[in-house]
């Protein structure tokens, strides 16, 4: 890596000394401890959105209107200006620097939700390969909605969940994906998983996985629903079988008239309650049984291992329903079982909580533990990497600090285990972020461990609103522990007239330039201040 | 080791047995189902195995493994068994929780057997029935169908009923 820490003498160096086989990438991303967004413009004089996040390979910054109705997306530019006369690092910046529109030019604005639809201010995916936006606008939650059709009892209802697939470019709205009275948890993209071109879809409502594919072309196509059964020609199958006596067959008929509603993804499920376990449960079930059966080979004790680690919990285990999903790979799904309670609300820590491993072609689990596993733990311990499966397969994503790749993270985290009072608590938290949401963090290098470190309750990589402080945040060089590198302060210059007045801050950092846009908003008052920080 | 909920629920007329009103060890029925669990404990049935859901004694499950040569197997298949309150002078209720294609299990799980009809006697015990249900597995009984497509097709064309059961084994009961 470079010697010394002066720009000038890091570019002749990088021209006369050849890099670590493999690590060129790594010494490029040393010049950002030489360019850092250390320069703040407050209160930028800016429209008043809601602003979501840079693209992941910061062509586009998405942003929606404040009564949710519409996108609007910008492309970030430069500020550009001319002075006269010589030594130009003393004139001040001109005035129009304090416009957000000479940060940002905006592309287009479309309107995507209509009448009683808002657009859901968390979600938003990007396919970078194709720089498709896939967006998400819905209804009100209808918290009391009876339990119908093979819905979950106490699981929320949503009328209309769309999905809409636009092309970035141009703003034009390629496809659409309509859910009817369901529920997918959309904050933060929980719900939803990309990768690739596929996407995970968790109907919590109807505890299906839709698997949507997302073509070249531009259209949203259903691959697999997975839940009620596994594989996509099971339910013709079993219709088409001679078991089908007349009661199948009057529901076969109702199938053919919902599934004459074009276009609904979720209308296949049956109409009448269903005394089989479900495709998947059946599954997982056995999965679970066999482990057990295969563990002991002395028919008695067998038996009461059966007994106590089946049986005895046999209603627990039909009763868990499927809350996160993530892809491992095109075919392995890493799926997070629990309680219904716990999918729904917020803060699911002290629910119990599975995790088990599908495969989606040969339709088994692969898998399956307590969320208080060891074996799992050191798996994520170790190769973090592979559960944090980037959608794009980008070059910025690929360098996402984890405890991995990242000796410094890993540190902190072998701090963590060594302060933690028991280690299946400290397991059992450290599982609480499995499985990944997706594109949650932020790629951008000044999150970067081996070159900077801050503080992270006040900021990090993931993409959260934070309670805010008047102070400064400090982002410190990693190789020269004494220098604070640079800055970022949001809210008023002059901080804030009301101490009292509770803040949060959410942070927007541009994945290769040293530009971030940081937003403070007073609880319970509208209006926000925006601050663009940047490098002079 | 087992529990009770102390309070002997013998005459309550609930039928179909919610995990509320369970015979508990003081009532007959309790102590005759206690009974036959450490009867099946010390001579577990071959490929098949039952216990108590949670700490109710009169609500248990059953497993079955697909017997090997036969089309099922391969497949797990998880039963339910319900004992009325006044077992044993009345049969357990069997259902299958998982789908499979049989002549002698309908479309909702109900599995047709004679011993837990009227061919019931008290003298039976929880492992007869598990050691029943095992041979309509092996050999299913096409006189007393309750599917009559099945059992024809059993009758007339046995490969073709044997790689659809196969074919429901693989894709039902894995």
């Amino acid at each position: 890596m470079f010697r010394s820490n002066n720009l000038v003498a890091r570019l002749f160096e990088r021209q006369t000394h050849r890099s670590t086989p493999g690590t060129n990438i790594h010494r490029a991303r040393q010049f950002y401890e030489n360019l850092v967004p250390s320069y703040t413009i407050y209160d930028v004089e800016c429209p008043d959105h809601s602003f979501r996040k840079f693209t992941e390979d910061g062509q586009y910054l998405i942003s929606f209107s404040r009564n949710y109705q519409e996108l609007i997306v910008y492309r970030p530019s430069w500020l550009s200006f001319s002075c006269c006369g010589e030594e130009c690092d003393v004139h001040d910046l001109p005035p129009r620097a304090n416009k957000f529109s000479s940060f940002f030019t905006q592309l287009y604005c479309v309107s995507l939700a209509s009448s009683n639809e808002l657009i859901c201010k968390d979600f938003f995916l990007y396919m970078e390969s194709n720089r498709f936006g896939l967006f998400a606008t819905s209804t009100a939650q209808v918290h009391d909605a009876p339990a119908t059709g093979g819905a979950v009892q106490g699981v929320p209802s949503i009328e209309k969940i769309t999905f809409h697939l636009l092309r970035l470019e141009d703003g034009i709205i390629l496809d659409k994906k309509v859910f009817h009275n369901d529920f997918i948890n959309l904050a933060h993209n929980m719900g939803v998983y990309l990768y690739e071109d596929l996407v995970a879809v968790v109907s919590l409502r109807y505890q299906t996985i839709h698997i949507i594919q997302v073509r070249e072309s531009g259209n949203l196509v259903d691959v697999h629903a997975i839940g009620e059964f596994c594989r996509d020609d099971d339910e013709l199958f079993l219709h088409s079988s001679a078991q089908c006596g007349t009661i199948n067959e009057n529901s076969r008929q109702k199938q053919a008239l919902l599934n004459s509603n074009e276009g609904v993804p979720n209308s296949g499920h049956s109409t009448t309650p269903n005394v089989f376990l479900s495709g998947i449960k059946q599954r997982l079930l056995s999965f679970i049984f066999q482990g057990i059966w295969n563990e002991e080979a002395d028919e008695t004790n067998r038996v009461q291992r059966l007994k106590k680690k089946f049986y005895f919990h046999f209603q627990d285990y039909v009763d868990l329903i499927i809350w996160k999903v993530q892809f491992l790979d095109r075919h392995h799904l890493l799926i997070k079982f629990g309680s219904v309670d716990g999918g729904v609300s917020r803060n699911a820590d002290h629910h119990p909580a599975f995790f088990a491993i599908y495969n989606m072609e040969a339709a088994e689990f692969v898998a399956f533990y307590q969320n208080s596993a060891d074996e799992l733990y050191f798996l994520l311990e170790k190769f973090a990497d592979h559960f944090y499966t980037p959608p794009n397969n980008s070059l910025h994503t690929n360098f996402i600090s984890s405890h991995s790749n990242n000796l410094n993270a890993c540190e902190q985290l072998t701090c963590l285990k060594n302060k933690s009072v028991s280690f299946s608590q400290f397991v059992k938290k450290t599982l609480v972020s499995l499985p990944f949401t997706c594109q949650s963090q932020s790629p951008s290098p000044y999150f970067d461990q081996s070159l900077f470190r801050f503080d992270e309750k006040l900021i990090s990589a993931t993409d959260r609103h934070r309670q805010s402080t008047d102070h400064p945040i400090k982002f410190i060089s990693r190789r020269q522990p004494k220098i604070p590198k640079f800055k970022i302060k949001p809210g008023p210059e002059a901080g804030n007239t009301d101490a009292r007045a509770k803040k949060v801050s959410s942070f927007l950092f541009h994945p290769i330039l040293p530009l971030v846009i940081s937003i403070q908003q007073t609880m319970f008052l509208q209006f926000s201040v925006v601050n663009i920080h940047f490098r002079k | 080791m087992m529990m009770n909920s102390g309070s002997s629920s013998g005459g309550g007329g609930s039928s179909g047995g919610g995990r509320t009103s369970w015979p508990s060890t003081t009532s007959p029925s309790g102590k005759r189902i206690q009974k036959e669990l450490k009867e099946l404990d010390s001579h577990p049935p071959p490929l098949s195995s039952a216990g108590p859901i949670a700490d109710s004694l009169n609500h248990w499950l059953a497993t079955f493994l697909g017997p090997p040569g036969t089309p099922y197997e391969g497949g797990i298949f998880f039963l339910d068994i319900l004992f009325p309150n006044e077992y044993p002078f009345k049969p357990p209720k069997v259902m299958f929780k998982t789908r499979i294609y049989h002549c002698n299990v309908d479309s909702s799980g109900n599995v047709n057997l004679d011993i837990l009809k009227d061919g019931w006697s008290p003298a039976l015990t929880i492992s007869k029935v598990l050691l029943a249900i095992r041979s309509i597995f092996l050999n299913p009984d096409p006189y007393n169908a309750l599917v009559p497509p099945i059992a024809h097709l059993y009758q007339v064309d046995r490969k073709r009923h044997d790689e659809l059961a196969a074919a429901w084994t693989h894709r039902f009961a894995k």
